[in-house]
């Protein structure tokens, strides 16, 4: 087993959602749900719930094996700014890689990040995907 | 304060060395540093290791190393920096001696990066970045690399083509040195060609993965005066942490190594000009924005100055010499010792300064060693 359940379990909202720590001292706003401002450290802060939709900043198309990623390869790694402002880095699934564009809308998805060997946990996660135009 | 020397360094060449484990390479190292410090007896022992852990399935390597080696009795401590561990080693080797805590500290970096096939060291050493943050969700650190060089592209307006001039230009360098990794020449096309790791980064974009030992002694002014090793004095060593990638306002700069050199610039009066130096360029990207940090070259269009640096990688830097993680900050010490007091492979450096710069993942920490001549 590689990974642990209740690290997982514990995290699970950053997960399976988009948080944001948003800081009442000083005013910035920052991806996953901590209980400390990343910026200042100040205790002083709520989790907000992000829309979860926002643009390719940047990416990479990326073939840097390891032995929990290697049934996945190539994965698209971006960096998206949220609707809010804030900055995320991420995996970016269902698209081919030529086709992914910088400024390209996203939202995000639960998806497999990764599995534990034979008879370990599946653990899933949110990823981002093109936002699907509806006509 | 009290001064501190470099009483004597050893270092293995790095490769993949399969017939011997931590150990044996560690044992090499310790061996050959002691004879050459001329010293006593040895106050305090200080390991690094990244990997021990994952990859040895060891704990508390600094004792195991002790009783191994059959070394007298004494305080023995690992530390863990993650990349830059073996500056780290050094950092609190010095911190000791300042201190007054000792007077003679046997620094040893040991790494065997090679005793899981590649794809497993690979998911150990991402374990610099944020395991529940970033790791869990599928980023490694060449990713962050890659999207740092598009950046730096992208501001700067500039190619990749121009951007092989620094991987090129280690694997020149490496072929004098010694205990290089990669001895061999490469050229612009065949970086570029190179299978791809996170795009634009390819294979030679990065460091290989190898196993290595190197070790230092360093030694009070007592000390060092009774053994005639008043040479090179480390002047100081000083380290800071930045924030994760995402939280950055400017990907393309490194403000942890900004603000490391500018308190080394207020705090001796050194000009960059004066000194030889070891980078940390364990992706052809950082190596650019690093050179920019340290006010070696101009913000932007480090690739330009490339062919022209003289005292920088002497030994060929993570790309060509290696990156045995945790040794890593050891060896750069040692390589700068060398050229300045020695000479590398025809190259040695007559000047005041010698610094070496460490960091983990892009700049999430980074450490510098300033040493300075004195005779
Ligand atoms: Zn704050």
């Amino acid at each position: 087993m590689r990974s642990s359940i209740s690290i997982f379990w514990r995290r699970k909202d950053s997960y399976y959602k988009v948080l944001l720590t948003r800081c009442k001292r000083c005013g910035r706003a920052s991806f996953f749900a901590r209980d400390v401002c990343p910026y200042c450290g100040s205790s002083d802060v709520s989790i907000v719930k992000s829309s979860g939709r926002g643009r390719v900043v940047s990416y990479t198309v990326s073939y840097f094996r390891t032995d929990s990623n290697e049934e996945y390869l190539p994965l698209v790694i971006a960096l998206v700014r949220l609707d809010e402002g804030v900055y995320v880095t991420g995996e970016l699934r269902d698209v081919e890689p030529a086709e992914v564009r910088e400024g390209m809308e996203v939202e995000a998805v639960l998806r497999r990040y990764s599995s534990d060997d034979p008879y370990g946990l599946i653990y899933y996660g949110l990823k981002f995907i093109p936002v699907i135009k509806r006509c | 304060m009290r001064d501190v020397y470099i009483a004597s360094s050893s270092m293995i060449n790095i490769s993949r060395h399969f017939n011997r484990g931590y150990k044996e390479l560690a044992g090499a190292v310790v061996k050959d540093v002691v004879e050459g410090a001329s010293v006593e007896q040895l106050d305090y022992m200080v390991v690094s290791s990244m990997l021990a852990e994952s990859s040895l399935n060891q704990l508390d390597l600094a004792t195991i190393l002790t009783q191994h080696l059959g070394l007298k009795p004494m305080p023995a401590i690992r530390v863990d920096t993650g990349e830059s561990s073996g500056l780290a080693a050094v950092e609190i080797a010095y911190s000791l001696i300042t201190a007054g805590r000792a007077d003679t500290v046997l620094v040893v970096g040991v790494e065997k990066a090679t005793e899981f096939p590649t794809r497993v060291t690979n998911r150990f050493l991402s374990k610099v970045l944020d395991y529940e943050v970033e790791v869990l969700r599928n980023i490694t650190p060449p990713n962050y690399a890659a999207l740092i060089m598009k950046e730096y592209m992208k501001k700067y307006r500039v190619s990749r083509e121009e951007l092989t001039v620094w991987p090129v230009k280690m694997h020149d360098n490496a072929l004098r040195n010694p205990y290089a990794q990669l001895k061999f020449k490469i050229t612009p096309s065949k970086v570029l060609n190179a299978i791809k790791i996170s795009e634009p980064i390819t294979l030679y974009d990065m460091f290989p993965i190898g196993d290595g030992a190197a070790a230092l002694i360093l030694a009070s002014s007592r000390v060092a005066r009774k053994s005639g090793k008043e040479v090179l004095l480390v002047r100081d060593v000083v380290s800071a942490t930045s924030r994760p990638l995402y939280l950055r306002d400017d990907i393309t700069r490194f403000e942890s190594l900004a603000t490391l050199i500018s308190m080394l610039r207020r705090k001796y009066g050194f000009r960059i000009d004066d000194a030889v130096c070891e980078i940390h360029d364990s992706y052809s990207i950082y190596a650019y924005i690093i050179l920019e940090e340290l006010g070696i070259a101009r913000r932007g269009a480090s690739y330009k100055e490339v062919e022209n640096l003289v005292y920088v990688n002497v030994s060929g830097g993570l790309k060509a010499r290696g990156h045995p993680f945790g040794a890593t900050g050891v060896y750069q010490v040692s390589e700068v010792y060398n050229v300045m007091v020695k000479g590398v492979g025809g190259v040695k450096f007559d000047g005041a300064f010698g610094l070496t710069h460490s960091m983990s993942g892009p700049d999430y920490n980074s450490r510098l060693c300033l040493l300075e001549r004195v005779v």
